[in-house]
This record gives C-alpha cells, sequence and structure tokens, in this order.
C-alpha cells in the first residue's frame, strides 16, 4: 500500500492493516472519517469528493513522511475516497503502527488534520432539501493545533526526505542503523552530532577521555562546565538532547584490540576518529574481521586523510595501504603539531556523509581511493587505492615484539632526581623547540628525534638512558624502537618535560 | 632528465618548506626521487613509512617515472 492513495471503490481497511503489521510494533492506531448525515445545521444525504490528483498525492505522501519522523513511529498509511458516497461511508483512513501507544495516537491524529488542513480535497454536499454546495475541508481544521510536548517537537526530517536518495525507505534505514564512533574528539564531535541529527537509531561512543580545556576550541560540544568529565558520557546526554527518538550507548574506554570486537558485534558500521595509529589498526583489524565497513580520517595542521573501508573483497584495507603499521610517535611531532577547529570538523563532516551513504545503500565512492585534503592550499586529491595482493587482510598484532610499555618508562618526581638516577639522559625535541633558558638545557645529549631517523646516531648499546622529550610520545616510541634493535636499558621519561 | 611535479603533505611539507614542487631531475623511480628529495629537504622520515602515488594512484616505489609525472609522497598521520 502506498502511504496516501486515493480510491473510487470502498477503503479496504483489512488490507490497510496488513500493510502496517510489524512485529517490532506493539500498537496500532486508526482513524476513520464516515459521511454523516447533518452539517451546520442541515441535513445531508450524500457526499461528492473531488481532489487535483496529483498535486494530493505528493502533499499526502509528504505528510505522512512527517508524521513518521516527527513522531518516530513504525509505519503509516492513509487513504481517501473520492467520488459519490453514501451516508455511513468511509470517506478517509489513516493508520499508524508504531512500538508504543502514544506515539501512534499523536502520529493518527496528526495525518487526519493535516490532510483536511492541507491536502486539496474538495466534498460538494447534496442537502435533503435538495441543494447542495462545495465545501473546502480547508475548514475542517485548524492547523497547528498539535499537542506540543517535547517527543513531538523532537524531529523532522522532511528536508532529508525530500532528497530522491533518501525519501521515507531511507530514513526508515538510518532509524534501523547501528554506527560506533571511535574517539568523541575533534573528528567525532561533528560525525556525533550528524548522524544522531539524520536520525540513526543507534549510535554507540567510545573513548576514555575527559573533557579537557584544550579541546574545546575544535570541539564545540563541550563547554567549560564539561572539562574533567568523560567525553563519552558528556556527548551522549548531548546526542540525547539533540534527537530523543535515538538510543545511545556509552563506553567509556579506550577501543582496544580486546574489547572492539564484542562492541562492534552489535552495530553496523564503525568510524575511526581516534588520534592515534595503534587504535586505527584495531578499528581495522575489527572491521575487516567481523566484515563491517569502516570509515577512517586522520588529520594533521591544516591536512586531512578520508578513507573507507568496504568489507568486498576487492577493497583495500588500511593495511593494504599501510603494510608497515607505524609506530606513533615517529611520524609528525606529537601534541606540538597544532590544529584549527574546522579542519577536523570537516573531515568529521565527511565521515559522516560517507556513513549515511553506506546506511542509505548507495555508492560510497567509484573507486577505493585515500582522499587528502590540503584546507590551507585548498587542495583535494583522490588517490586511487587497490587492494594489496601481500596483504591477507588478516589481523596483526600492533605490538612488535609484545614489550610492556609501563617497563620503558620511567617517572620522576623532578629533572634534578631524572639526573640523579645515573641514566645518561637524551633530549630528542627538536632545536626549535628547545628555549634558550629551558631547564632541560642542563642535559648533556641533545639528539633531535629526526636525526636518529635518518639512522646515523650510533648510540654505545651498553649505555643506559633515558629518552626525553616534550611530552613523553616520542620519547616512548623511539625507546621501543631503540628496544627492538638491541638496546636493553633503555628507558622513556613518562609525561615528557611538560610533568615537571 | 625529465619535469616531474612533486606535492609534499604533512610533516613532509613541513620540511620541504613547501607544498608543491617542479624538479627536473634524472631519477627513474619514486624511490630515487624521495633520496633525491630527502638529500634537499632532510627529510627524517625513512621510505619505509610513506606511499607514494603516482599521478593520483598509488604504485610501488620502483614504478618508472615519466616526464610531467605528478608524485605525491604520503606519510600516515593520526590527529583527531
Amino acid at each position: 500500500m502506498r502511504p496516501f492513495s486515493f480510491t473510487s471503490t470502498p477503503i479496504d481497511t483489512a488490507a490497510g492493516r496488513e500493510s502496517l503489521a510489524d512485529r517490532a510494533c506493539g500498537g496500532y492506531a486508526t482513524f476513520e472519517g464516515w459521511v454523516r448525515d447533518h452539517n451546520e445545521g442541515r441535513a445531508v444525504r450524500r457526499l461528492e469528493y473531488e481532489a487535483y490528483a496529483a498535486l494530493a498525492e505528493r502533499e499526502g505522501e509528504r505528510i505522512v513522511a512527517e508524521a513518521i519522523a516527527r513522531y518516530g513511529v513504525q509505519h503509516a498509511a492513509c487513504s481517501h475516497r473520492i467520488g459519490d458516497l453514501a451516508l455511513g461511508e468511509m470517506a478517509v483512513w489513516v493508520g499508524v503502527s508504531s512500538k508504543h501507544r502514544s506515539e501512534a495516537f499523536a502520529a493518527c491524529r496528526y495525518i487526519i488534520d493535516e490532510i483536511k488542513s492541507r491536502v486539496p480535497i474538495w466534498k460538494k454536499e447534496h442537502y435533503v432539501d435538495g441543494d447542495s454546495g462545495w465545501v473546502n475541508c480547508e475548514r475542517c481544521a485548524q492547523p497547528g493545533e498539535h499537542e506540543h510536548t517535547r517527543q513531538q517537537h523532537a524531529h523532522d526530517y522532511s528536508r532529508q526526505i525530500a532528497l530522491p536518495e533518501v525519501g521515507l525507505a531511507g530514513q526508515q534505514r538510518l532509524r534501523d542503523g547501528a554506527v560506533l564512533v571511535i574517539g568523541a574528539g575533534g573528528l567525532g564531535v561533528p560525525v556525533l552530532q550528524y548522524l544522531a541529527a539524520a536520525g540513526v537509531g543507534r549510535i554507540g561512543i567510545a573513548d576514555g577521555d575527559i573533557v579537557e580545556a584544550s579541546n574545546l576550541h575544535r570541539q564545540p560540544l563541550y563547554g567549560v562546565g564539561d572539562i574533567g568529565t568523560s567525553k563519552a558520557v558528556v556527548a551522549a546526554a548531548r546526542l540525547r538532547d539533540l534527537n530523543p527518538q535515538g538510543t545511545v550507548a556509552v563506553h567509556a574506554e579506550r577501543a582496544t584490540a580486546a574489547n572492539l570486537g564484542d562492541w562492534l558485534a552489535r552495530y553496523d558500521l564503525i568510524v575511526d576518529c581516534s588520534d592515534n595509529l595503534a587504535t586505527k589498526f584495531v578499528v581495522n583489524d575489527a572491521a575487516v574481521s567481523l566484515g563491517k565497513p569502516a570509515v577512517f580520517a586522520s588529520v594533521y595542521q591544516y591536512e586531512g586523510q578520508l578513507q573507507v573501508y568496504l568489507p568486498r573483497e576487492d577493497w583495500p584495507c588500511l593495511r593494504c595501504l599501510w603494510p608497515e603499521a607505524p609506530r606513533d610517535g615517529l611520524v609528525g611531532n606529537c601534541a606540538q603539531a597544532g590544529v584549527l577547529g574546522p579542519v577536523p570538523a570537516t573531515l568529521g563532516a565527511m565521515q559522516a556523509m560517507q556513513v549515511l551513504k553506506i546506511l542509505l545503500g548507495l555508492p560510497v565512492e567509484p573507486a577505493p581511493a585515500l582522499h587528502v585534503f590540503d584546507l590551507l592550499g585548498m587542495h583535494w586529491r583522490s588517490l586511487k587505492a587497490a587492494r594489496n595482493p601481500g596483504c591477507d587482510h588478516s589481523p596483526r598484532d600492533l605490538q612488535r615484539p609484545a614489550v610492556d610499555a609501563e617497563a620503558m618508562e620511567l617517572e620522576f618526581a623532578t629533572l634534578a632526581a631524572a639526573r640523579a638516577s645515573g641514566l645518561t639522559l637524551v633530549d630528542i625535541r627538536e632545536a626549535w623547540e628547545r628555549a634558550s633558558d629551558d631547564p632541560a638545557a642542563q642535559i648533556e645529549w641533545h639528539l633531535p628525534l629526526s636525526v636518529f631517523m635518518q639512522g646515523t646516531v650510533a648510540l654505545p648499546r651498553d649505555g643506559r638512558y633515558l629518552v626525553v622529550c616534550a611530552h613523553g610520545v616520542r620519547s616512548l616510541a623511539l625507546t621501543e624502537h631503540l628496544r627492538s634493535l638491541g638496546y636493553p636499558t633503555v628507558y622513556s621519561l613518562t609525561g615528557g618535560l611538560a610533568a615537571f | 632528465m625529465r619535469t616531474i611535479t612533486l606535492q609534499y603533505f604533512a610533516v613532509l611539507r613541513e620540511q620541504a618548506g613547501c607544498s608543491e614542487e617542479r624538479v627536473t631531475t634524472t631519477a627513474a623511480t619514486p624511490a630515487e626521487l624521495y633520496d633525491e628529495a630527502s638529500r634537499k629537504h632532510g627529510f627524517t622520515l625513512p621510505m619505509s613509512m610513506l606511499r607514494v602515488a603516482v599521478n593520483e594512484e598509488f604504485c610501488d616505489w620502483s614504478t618508472p617515472l615519466a616526464p610531467n609525472d605528478r608524485v605525491v609522497f604520503i606519510p600516515p598521520v593520526a590527529g583527531g
């Protein structure tokens, strides 16, 4: 049955009811409009309905779509008679099925009221005294008299339903969709907001971090009052407010190879909005092994990269592109890189777009590619990527060999205490990072990471070293690297010089 | 000698001090070209951590270069 139709024969309510039946629904509400024997004091003998069918059907379908979106009901339909009707005959039928009764009643009421006020239908009343007259149904209802509760004002998706690629069926697909978002930071915030606003039915937020003051410039979902609170918890509360029709699940911890598989099993696809390579590869492995699409993005200063993985034989995964999962800290320069809010916001909005396309069943892109954006120079390159024959799409261990990061990090209360430990301190910050009055100027060895990476530094292997950088990210990466090269007594200063 | 357009991203762009340049080179492959650019700009990333694309398509480091090719060196980025 079409969402809105005209019929010149009696309305088949049984067929209408059948078309709305759904085991997910716990309620079914209907309204029937009958031809009565009087109107405004005059006895009526019969009625004649006429409609401008092309326009009326379009408007009728729009009203049904609005009711579904506005009240979050599962299904709705309306059928209207045209032509001659006798007393007692059914002139209009509205049916709604939904999980719960209250929205079924509300949506049913909305449809009949809006049909009567907006759809171009005229009725000619034939009176008992032989007279007759046309009555435009516009008189029958006052627009805007629906109850103004929070639930009913929640959302109106009509502006996206109006798109031919979305429509009612697409909106239903979004409502049935379940998306897991890893990271609720600069990328995750727009992803979460646009998915919730578009009516994605179930969203999971995974983030183990708390809101920090330095996040706010690029994560405007959070406010100063949220500082110190779990990002996932705050984001979930905002999304519930943004769209009470959806459900939001919180995973307030970092995604790891140990927990992600269990989480992802309950979702249709995963969005990687994390800020580190280790997590991105964990996300890739979970998506590939469970056969779910993944939408990746990363930013660096003014640049961003976007890549979609689809579970298809010919489609490259993240490891096809980066066979040597690079270590965090060895690429880029940790916390100093800097970023302007619109850069992750742009990439996050693009991720949300790709997610909606996947949920809607639209083509995601003509061919697999890594899209590279430079928002300073305003370049966008789509670099075609192919399945790497050397990649078997199977998960691999990220930490090679399984080393215990804790055993590689040492914590000291002061720089003096570190110096007194007997370890040789090695400052790997670049020259431009060191101020002239830097307390770390007392450190004997300054060997920038970039020099190490060129492979020209030869440290005595039997030395005992404490590697130091600004925040402890690069120093840990280099420590891991040196350990794997056979330096047994290299350590990283926990938290870097910023810890003092 | 062939003229190639080179494009840099992320940390390579910072180290090169530009996002794009045209070079005239004897390099026959992206690998040779990266060596050459590394010496010129002091790139710190080893080739093993990068990917290269020629004419908007990822390829091997040993793919032969042709005049007027457009070569992009891409490091992985992780910010979010």
